[in-house]
């Protein structure tokens, strides 16, 4: 007895899906958890020793975010990356940017050094990649605050980070950078001169959102009073009242408006 | 006869049967009707007020969206809602949407853990706002502060967590009869000298009459917020000393590393003169203020026993209701730079903002149904929601064009000048919280002195900060590590939103991650 011949692509669609044929939609669930924050359903659907490579590399990126977040669990996704990493893909540049994030933040002991020479190496041979130039970003936190070994009280930490901004050509993360070099000069007491310049190109750049905005806003304006650019400290008072004019800070500015106001009119320059 | 009387009752059963079919099939409905989607709001507003004004915008809301039920849950708050909120959250029971305060103790990784941002949304215009003077402007920017506390309080500086339901701040209020009999008339304080001396008539009155009168209802809870209020004054300068990168605002980390690096102590003069004033506030309380909680300084207020209640406009409306006297409220003043006993430490006069917006709700990570969860906010938030809210509770509105019923229009009658947000040397941390509670039998009564509990506190702080500093830390690391993941769903789906969103997680996780190493550095240094 065989079954009606309107029923055999009904029988089909079993195989086919075993066959992967409907896979890309299955991928798009696991990128969709992983972006959700749910990485215990990606590992549930998919395997580590899974066909294709964008499927390993996704078990791998749920496999360090999922709970319990053991060295065991990330050395287990290190392996796949390790291997992901050979390609010469975006895959591959993907595989070693999270690799080094491994080392840098996922570990229970970080290893600094390892994360710096991971995103250097993929820097040099895929540069780039997003990846690469996001990796890039990163090494340079790193020279700000962990490399070399913080007891060097030589070490010109900003001079580090500079030195890769040229290499970032995605304007968003040179923003980032540019910003986070700005902020670790305040930290690190450095002069004015040498940290004030990133931010104001950080606040040029754009697209910064939050308190992050206000704080920056805020502070080009002091930083430039402070330096006597009484010009610039106007401009970015008269941005934030613009902008947020209701704030606490909104008194103090308006005063600090009014000085400057009057700084520029005595010389002239208002 | 008997046969006949069988079929008859066989005919009417089969009748009964048919007919009752027939009905179910055709006509019938449920007895209670029930809509598709049931969302839950928690919050611990239970004071008089915020629950009538949350149903009036439910009441609404469900009339305009019949498939949306909305259950308003109110949790007793200070001890019970914490470890409530954290259990549910924990075990993906918790609701919709719930609220949140960074002020909770222990609480600090909550919304990284557990609440979903709502960057995005608030960046589009809030369509409920359609037909109003808030047609068109982004969701964010409708807020009285757009947002101050939840961009202050993000665990991310790129991204907003929370929207918020009204306007607060902290009042005196004074039992005005009660006024008059001790000072003949209404006196409004006008700088802190004048509530000195209104503390000291009141006392004088008391000692004369035999009655027991004090200045200021007493509790710990309200003694909180009378000292942050009083202690600024003085720390302006302090502050403005420790605002290294010019941002006229310092936060939690800020006020703690530079503790650890040594930049300020209780013990200096302007420290210690902004503890003075918290004495001589706390003076003007009942002895052991410190054991009893705010309901117990409002019950002792609402009793005569007591010249001022002093706490948020969130009380305004209870007291309003439960009061038989007639209630004035007054701002306190803050210290001036001529005041004789502190002015010296004063640099100018302190202020109160323009307005905060406050009872801030989150959006539950887990919800089953985050739309429509945020559809019902953004009717919360939206001007007619905000007027049925405000109508119906008096407590202010949060968004601009909802119009402030009389009652309470002066509650936006603020004190300007110089703020530095929230930087109250109380409570940086829950550590630094627990140890200025232990010791704050130091400070206040006979015995006590701002020598002898600065001293105190600088005995024992050093180790408070640091671990302060370190869970501060830690919260940061809790965001900042599970953003890989993510970053790498966003970058593996394609369209705009999918872009936009890896690209503002990348940029969100970067400055946390610099903030956790600036952290790091001065915990490090400071070894």
């Amino acid at each position: 007895m065989y079954p009606p011949r309107s029923i055999l692509p009904l029988l089909l669609i079993g195989p086919l899906l075993a066959a992967g044929a409907v896979a890309p939609a299955g991928l798009d669930r696991a990128w969709s958890a992983l972006a959700d924050s749910r990485p215990q359903d990606v590992l549930r659907q998919l395997r580590r020793d899974a066909d294709s490579r964008a499927d390993r590399l996704v078990w791998a990126a749920a496999r360090i975010g999922a709970q319990p977040a053991t060295d065991a669990n990330m050395r287990e996704a290190e392996v796949v990356l390790a291997e992901l990493e050979t390609g010469p893909d975006e895959i591959a540049a993907e595989a070693a940017y999270l690799r080094a994030r491994i080392y840098q933040l996922h570990l229970n002991e970080p290893d600094f050094a390892q994360a710096a020479q991971l995103y250097a190496e993929l820097a040099r041979r895929q540069p780039e990649s997003h990846w690469a130039q996001l990796g890039l970003v990163k090494l340079g936190l790193l020279k700000l605050y962990l490399l070399p070994d913080l007891a060097d009280p030589g070490a010109d930490r900003l001079a580090a980070a500079e030195a890769l901004l040229p290499r970032i050509h995605e304007p968003l993360l040179r923003r980032d950078l540019e910003l986070q070099i700005g902020q670790a000069g305040i930290v690190l007491h450095q002069p004015q001169a040498r940290f004030l310049p990133h931010l104001i190109a950080a606040a040029q750049a754009g697209g910064i959102t939050g308190t992050a905005r206000e704080d920056l806003i805020v502070q080009i304006g002091v930083l430039s009073e402070r330096a006597g650019d009484w010009a610039r400290a106007r401009e970015y008072f008269e941005r934030y009242l613009a902008d947020y004019p209701t704030n606490v800070r909104a008194f103090t500015i308006r005063q600090k408006l009014g000085k400057v106001t009057r700084q520029l009119a005595q010389e002239g320059g208002a | 006869m008997r046969r006949l009387r069988a079929k008859l009752g066989l005919a009417l059963l089969v009748g009964a049967y048919a007919g009752a079919l027939y009905w179910v099939l055709t006509r019938s409905e449920p007895v209670i009707h029930r809509r598709e989607v049931t969302i839950y709001f928690a919050h611990w507003q239970i004071e008089r007020g915020p629950p009538d004004g949350i149903n009036a915008a439910i009441k609404r809301y469900e009339e305009l969206n019949p498939r949306v039920h909305v259950v308003q849950l109110q949790i007793p708050g200070a001890t019970i809602y914490p470890q409530w909120m954290r259990s549910n959250l924990a075990g993906e029971t918790g609701p919709d949407l719930m609220e949140w305060g960074a002020w909770l103790p222990g609480q600090k990784d909550i919304p990284a853990r557990y609440f979903a941002p709502l960057t995005a949304e608030l960046a589009k215009p809030n369509p409920y706002n359609r037909g109003t003077s808030q047609e068109k402007i982004p969701w964010q920017d409708t807020f009285h502060d757009k947002l101050l506390a939840p961009k202050r309080d993000s665990p991310d500086p790129g991204q907003i967590y929370a929207v918020n339901i009204t306007e607060s701040t902290l009042r005196l209020f004074c039992n005005v009869e009660l006024m008059k009999e001790i000072l003949g008339r209404v006196v409004v304080p006008k700088n802190f000298d004048d509530l000195r001396k209104i503390f000291a008539q009141v006392q004088d009155y008391s000692r004369r009459t035999g009655r027991t009168i004090h200045g200021l209802a007493g509790s710990r809870d309200t003694t909180r917020s009378v000292a942050q209020s009083v202690i600024l004054a003085p720390l302006l300068g302090v502050n403005q000393r420790l605002d290294d990168g010019g941002t006229l605002y310092l936060y939690n980390r800020q006020v703690l590393a530079a503790y650890l690096a040594g930049r300020w102590r209780y013990s200096e003069p302007a420290v210690r003169a902004g503890l003075q004033l918290v004495r001589e506030t706390t003076n003007a309380m009942k002895p052991g203020f410190i054991q009893l909680r705010r309901d117990d300084a409002m019950i002792e207020f609402l009793r005569g026993q007591a010249l001022f209640f002093f706490y948020g406009t969130w009380d305004a409306t209870s007291l309003r209701r439960l009061a038989s006297f007639k209630i004035q409220p007054m701002k306190l003043m803050q210290a001036m730079p001529d005041d004789p006993e502190v002015g010296r430490y004063v640099v100018g006069q302190g202020g109160e903002g323009m307005g905060e917006t406050s009872l801030s709700m989150y959006l539950n990570k887990t919800s089953r149904h985050p739309a429509e969860a945020l559809d019902f906010l953004k009717f919360l938030t939206s001007v007619p929601g905000q007027q049925l809210f405000t109508d119906a509770s008096l407590w202010l509105p949060a968004v601009n064009g909802a119009v402030v019923p009389e009652a309470i229009r002066n509650f936006r009658d603020y004190q300007e000048g110089i703020s530095f947000g929230q930087a109250p040397y109380d409570m940086i941390g829950t550590e630094v919280g627990m140890n200025w509670d232990r010791n704050f039998y130091r400070l206040s009564g006979e015995n006590g002195s701002a020598e002898k509990f600065a001293a105190a506190l600088d005995a024992e702080m050093p180790a408070a900060v640091r671990q302060d500093l370190k869970a501060e830390l830690r919260a940061t690391l809790v965001l900042v590590k599970p953003q890989d993941p993510v970053i790498v769903g966003w970058a593996g789906l394609t369209g705009d939103k999918a872009r936009i969103r890896r690209e503002e997680s990348e940029a969100a996780q970067t400055m946390s991650e610099g903030l956790a190493l600036q952290m790091k550095l001065q915990l490090e240094s400071a070894k």
